[in-house]
C-alpha cells in the first residue's frame, strides 16, 4: 500500500508501523471488494437491460421466431458450434479458479500455467464469437430486431470477456513483478470475480439465444 | 483495538478511519482537480448551479412564449427543443447533481464522522463527467438540440436532429457518473462510519443518501441500455425501437422508466433527508419516529422499483397490468404519509425557529405534500386517461420537482451554507427570496392545475384563446420566481464577501458536522469521535465522545489511549 497515513498515535514523527499498515490494507480491501461486488451487480442491471428488451422483442412484438425477413423465417443459430464455444469460457472459469488457488498456496508455476490457459481459453472464445458472427444467417446487426438483440448483446459480452482478457494480462504481469504475495492478492481476487462474473452472464445468453 | 466506553458499540474500522491523504498545496490540486469530498461537494454546487440558471432561463423563454395563444417569441421547432432542453436540464444536470454529488458529498462524510468517501479518486472521475455532460448537452443547440421532450420517446426521437445523438451520449456519461457515485457512496456509508455510529445512529440525511445510493447504482444502468440502444438506432440503423423495423416503440418506454420512475426518488430521497435534519434542529425537538422515517425511506426506494409503468397507462399497455401498477403506485403513498406525519409531529410544540432554512423546509412541507397528492390523483387510471399528456401532470411534476426537490435543495443551501463557507447569510434577504420565491412558485404552477383540467395540452407552442388567462398569470409569476434567484445570487454573494463569522455550530445542531469549524479543515475531524446514540435528542447532552468540541473530551482522553488518535 503506497498510502500516507498520518497515524501518529502508533509512530509519531512520520514513522510507519507494519502492523498498522496491515490493517489499514485489510479494511481498504474489504471496502474495495465491497465496491467492485456492487460494480459487478450494476453491470448485470446494464445487461439485464438488454435481456429484457430481447424477451419483450421476441414475445410481444414478433409474431414468429426467428422473425420474417422479406416473407422468409431466418434460420436458428448454430447450438452445436456455440456449445463448444461455451465450454471453452466455462473451462477457462475453472482454470481462472485453480489460478488463483494456486497464488495463494504459493504454487507459482502452476499459478503462471493456469493464468496462461485462462487467457488462450479465453482468446479462444473470441475467436470462436468472430466465426460465428461471420457465419450467423441473420440478417446481420441492423438487418432485424433478431440480429439487433442478437450482436449487441453478445457484442456487449465479448467487449467484456476482451476487456477481461486485458485485466487478466494486467494482473499476470503485476505478479511477475511481484505486486502480490500470499497475503496481498486483492487484484487478482477482483479479477477471478469479473471472470466469473463473464461467465455467468454467457450462461443466460447461451440459454436465450440457443436453447430457447 | 479501540476499548470505548461501556455501551458503545464499536463501528467496523478503525485504523481507516483515521487514514489521511496528504493535504495538496497547489491551488489545481485542492480547487480543480481535488479529491476531497467537500470540495468536490462544493463543485457540484457551482457547476449545477450554473446550470439551474441556464435551465431556468430556457423555462423563462417557455413561459415568455405562451403570454400569447400565438406566441412568436421562438418558432414551434425551436419551442420543442426548449422544453426537451430544460426538463433534462433540469433532471440531469440539475436536481441529482445537486442532491447526491454536491450535498452528498459535503455533508455525508462529515456526518458519519469520516474524513472522507470511501473511494476519493473515482469521486474526483464521477465530478468530471458532469460537467463535459453537460457542456455536451447544451452545446447540442448548436447542431439541432433534441425536440421530443425529456423523455425522447421513439420514434419522434429517432427522427429527431443530430443533437439527440448528443442528448443520448451526455445522459449516459452523466449516468455513468451517478453509478459511480452510488457505488461510492454505499461503501463509504456501509464502511466508514465513526465507532459507534450503528445504523440507527445515523442522521436521517445519511439515510436518504443511503437509499440514494442503493437506488442510483441500481437504476442508472438501465437507463444506459436504453440510451445505447437508442444511440445505436439512430447512428447505425440496429432496430430497436423502429416498428417499421419490428421493434417496440413501447420498449423504450418500459426501459426509460424502469430508471425514470427510481430517479424521482433519487431526486427526492436525499432532500426528505435535507429536510428531516432542518425540522428538529429549528424546532429544538428531537425528530418525531426517526426509525420510521429512516425504514420509510427504504420503503420508498425498493417500491420505487414497481411502478414505473404508471406513466404508461395511455400507451396501449396490457391492461390487465394497469391494476397492480395503479395500486403499488398508491401504496408509495404510505411511507411518504409517514414521513409527511413525522415532520409536522416533530414541529408540534417545538419551539421554531423561523430561520430561512426553516421557512424553507415548511414551505416544502406544504407544496410537496400538494405535489404528492396530484399524483395520488394521476395513479388512478381512469383520472390518467383524461389528464395524460395535460397541464396537470406539468403542475404535478414542478410540485414535487420544485415544489419539493428544488425548495429542499434551498433548504440545505441556507442551512449548510454556514458550514461551508464559515460565515452567515443575511436573514431579511433570505426571507425575502423565500416569501417571494414561494408565493410566485405557487402563482407559476397553481394554474397549471386548472388548465390542465380543462384540457390544454402539453408540449404546445401555442393554445386556444379561452386558456389565455391563467397562462399569463403563470408567466408572470415565473418571471417574479426568476427574479427571487437574482436576490438569492446576491445575499449569497455578499456574505461571501462580508458575511458574519458563523462559528462552528450557528444553529445550535446536534449531527457530527456542527462540531467543527466553519468551514471543516482539510481531514475533517482532528479525532474521529465516538457516538453514543442518535443525533437528534435536545435537551439531553451530546452523544459524542472524543471531540474537543464535545462534553465528555476528559472521558475521551482515555479512550485516546488505546484508540489511534492523530495529532497535527
Amino acid at each position: 500500500m503506497s498510502v500516507s497515513i498520518a497515524n501518529p498515535g502508533h509512530g509519531v514523527g512520520g514513522g510507519h508501523d507494519d502492523a498498522h499498515d496491515e490493517v489499514i490494507y485489510h479494511e481498504t480491501r474489504d471496502m474495495r471488494l465491497l465496491g467492485f461486488v456492487l460494480f459487478l451487480c450494476s453491470d448485470v442491471i446494464l445487461f439485464s437491460s438488454f435481456i429484457f428488451a430481447y424477451i419483450y422483442l421476441r414475445t410481444t412484438v414478433a409474431p414468429t421466431w426467428p422473425p420474417l425477413v422479406g416473407g422468409h423465417q431466418l434460420p436458428r443459430l448454430d447450438t452445436a458450434f456455440a456449445t463448444v464455444n461455451s465450454v471453452v469460457l466455462f473451462g477457462s472459469g475453472v482454470t481462472m479458479h485453480y489460478a488463483l488457488e494456486n497464488f495463494k498456496h504459493a504454487n507459482l508455476r502452476r499459478f503462471n500455467w493456469f493464468m496462461g490457459f485462462t487467457v488462450v481459453l479465453g482468446t479462444m472464445f473470441l475467436c470462436g464469437q468472430g466465426y460465428e458472427y461471420a457465419h450467423a444467417q441473420i440478417g446481420g446487426w441492423s438487418g432485424n430486431i433478431f440480429g439487433a438483440s442478437f450482436f449487441t448483446l453478445t457484442g456487449m459480452h465479448g467487449f467484456h470477456v476482451f476487456c477481461g482478457v486485458i485485466f487478466l494480462l494486467i494482473l499476470w504481469w503485476q505478479t511477475t513483478r511481484g505486486v502480490y504475495d500470499q497475503q496481498h492478492y486483492f487484484g487478482l481476487t477482483a479479477g477471478t470475480l469479473y471472470w466469473h462474473f463473464v461467465d455467468v452472464i454467457w450462461v443466460a445468453l447461451f440459454f436465450l439465444f440457443y436453447l430457447w | 483495538m479501540a476499548t470505548l466506553a461501556p455501551g458503545v458499540k464499536t463501528g467496523p474500522y478503525h485504523a481507516v478511519l483515521d487514514h489521511i491523504h496528504p493535504e495538496p498545496t497547489g491551488f489545481i490540486r485542492k480547487y480543480i482537480f481535488s479529491i476531497d469530498a467537500k470540495v468536490i461537494g462544493i463543485q457540484y454546487m457551482i457547476t449545477g448551479g450554473l446550470f439551474f440558471l441556464i435551465a431556468g432561463l430556457l423555462a423563462e423563454i417557455i413561459r415568455a412564449q405562451l403570454l400569447t395563444p400565438n406566441g412568436a417569441v421562438v418558432t414551434a421547432a425551436t419551442y420543442n427543443s426548449i422544453y426537451s432542453m430544460h426538463g433534462s436540464a433540469m433532471v440531469w444536470m440539475v436536481v441529482i447533481p445537486l442532491v447526491t454529488g454536491g450535498f452528498g458529498n459535503f455533508v455525508m462524510p462529515l456526518q458519519i464522522g469520516a474524513r472522507d468517501v470511501a473511494f476519493p479518486w473515482l469521486n474526483l472521475a464521477a465530478f468530471w463527467m458532469f460537467p463535459v455532460a453537460g457542456v455536451i448537452l447544451f452545446s447540442s443547440f448548436l447542431f439541432g438540440a433534441p425536440d421530443a421532450g425529456w423523455t425522447e420517446y421513439p420514434p419522434v426521437s429517432l427522427q429527431g436532429p443530430p443533437g439527440t445523438s448528443m442528448w443520448c451520449v451526455a445522459i449516459f456519461l452523466i449516468g455513468i457518473s451517478s453509478t459511480l457515485t452510488g457505488i461510492n457512496f454505499m461503501v463509504t456509508i456501509f464502511k466508514m462510519r465513526a465507532p459507534g455510529m450503528t445504523l440507527t445512529r445515523m442522521p436521517l440525511f445519511v439515510w436518504g443518501q443511503f437509499a440514494t445510493a442503493a437506488l442510483m447504482f441500481i437504476a442508472t444502468t438501465a437507463l444506459a441500455g436504453a440510451l445505447l440502444a437508442l444511440f445505436l438506432e439512430r447512428t447505425f440503423g440496429v432496430p430497436f425501437y423502429d416498428p417499421k423495423h419490428g421493434g417496440s416503440p413501447l420498449l423504450w418506454q418500459h426501459m426509460f422508466w424502469f430508471y425514470s420512475h427510481p430517479a424521482v426518488y433519487i431526486m427526492i430521497l436525499p432532500v426528505f433527508g435535507i429536510i428531516s435534519e432542518v425540522l428538529p434542529t429549528f424546532s429544538r425537538k428531537p425528530i418525531f419516529g426517526y426509525k420510521m422515517i429512516a425504514f420509510s425511506t427504504v420503503a420508498i426506494a425498493l417500491l420505487g422499483f414497481s411502478v414505473w409503468a404508471h406513466h404508461m397507462f395511455t400507451s396501449g399497455m396490457v391492461p390487465w397490468l394497469q391494476l397492480p401498477f395503479m395500486i403499488i403506485t398508491m401504496v408509495i403513498a404510505i411511507p411518504t404519509g409517514v414521513k409527511i406525519f413525522s415532520w409536522m409531529a416533530t414541529l408540534w410544540g417545538g419551539s421554531i425557529h423561523w430561520t430561512t432554512p426553516m421557512l424553507f423546509a415548511t414551505g416544502f412541507l406544504i407544496t410537496f405534500t400538494c405535489g404528492g397528492l396530484t399524483g395520488f390523483f394521476l395513479a388512478a387510471v381512469p383520472l390518467d386517461y383524461h389528464e395524460h399528456g395535460t397541464y396537470f401532470v406539468v403542475a404535478h411534476l414542478h410540485y414535487v420537482l420544485y415544489g419539493g426537490s428544488m425548495m429542499g435543495l434551498f433548504a440545505g443551501l441556507y442551512y449548510w451554507w454556514p458550514k461551508m463557507t464559515g460565515r452567515m447569510y443575511n436573514e431579511v434577504l433570505g426571507y425575502w427570496h423565500f416569501w417571494l420565491s414561494f408565493v410566485a412558485f405557487n402563482g407559476t404552477f397553481m394554474p397549471m392545475h386548472w388548465l390542465g383540467l380543462m384540457g390544454m395540452p402539453r408540449r404546445v407552442a401555442t393554445y386556444d384563446p379561452q386558456f389565455q388567462f391563467w397562462n399569463v398569470f403563470a408567466s408572470i409569476s415565473a418571471f417574479v420566481l426568476a427574479a427571487s434567484m437574482l436576490i438569492c445570487i446576491y445575499n449569497l454573494g455578499m456574505s461571501l464577501r462580508r458575511g458574519k463569522l458563523a462559528g462552528p455550530n450557528p444553529w445550535g445542531a446536534r449531527t457530527l458536522e456542527w462540531m467543527i469549524s466553519s468551514p471543516p479543515p482539510y481531514y475533517n475531524y482532528k479525532r474521529i469521535p465516538a457516538v453514543l446514540a442518535a443525533p437528534y435528542d435536545f435537551g439531553n447532552p451530546l452523544p459524542y465522545i472524543g471531540l474537543d468540541a464535545a462534553p465528555g473530551a476528559e472521558e475521551a482522553a482515555a479512550i485516546s489511549e488505546s484508540h489511534p488518535v492523530p495529532t497535527y
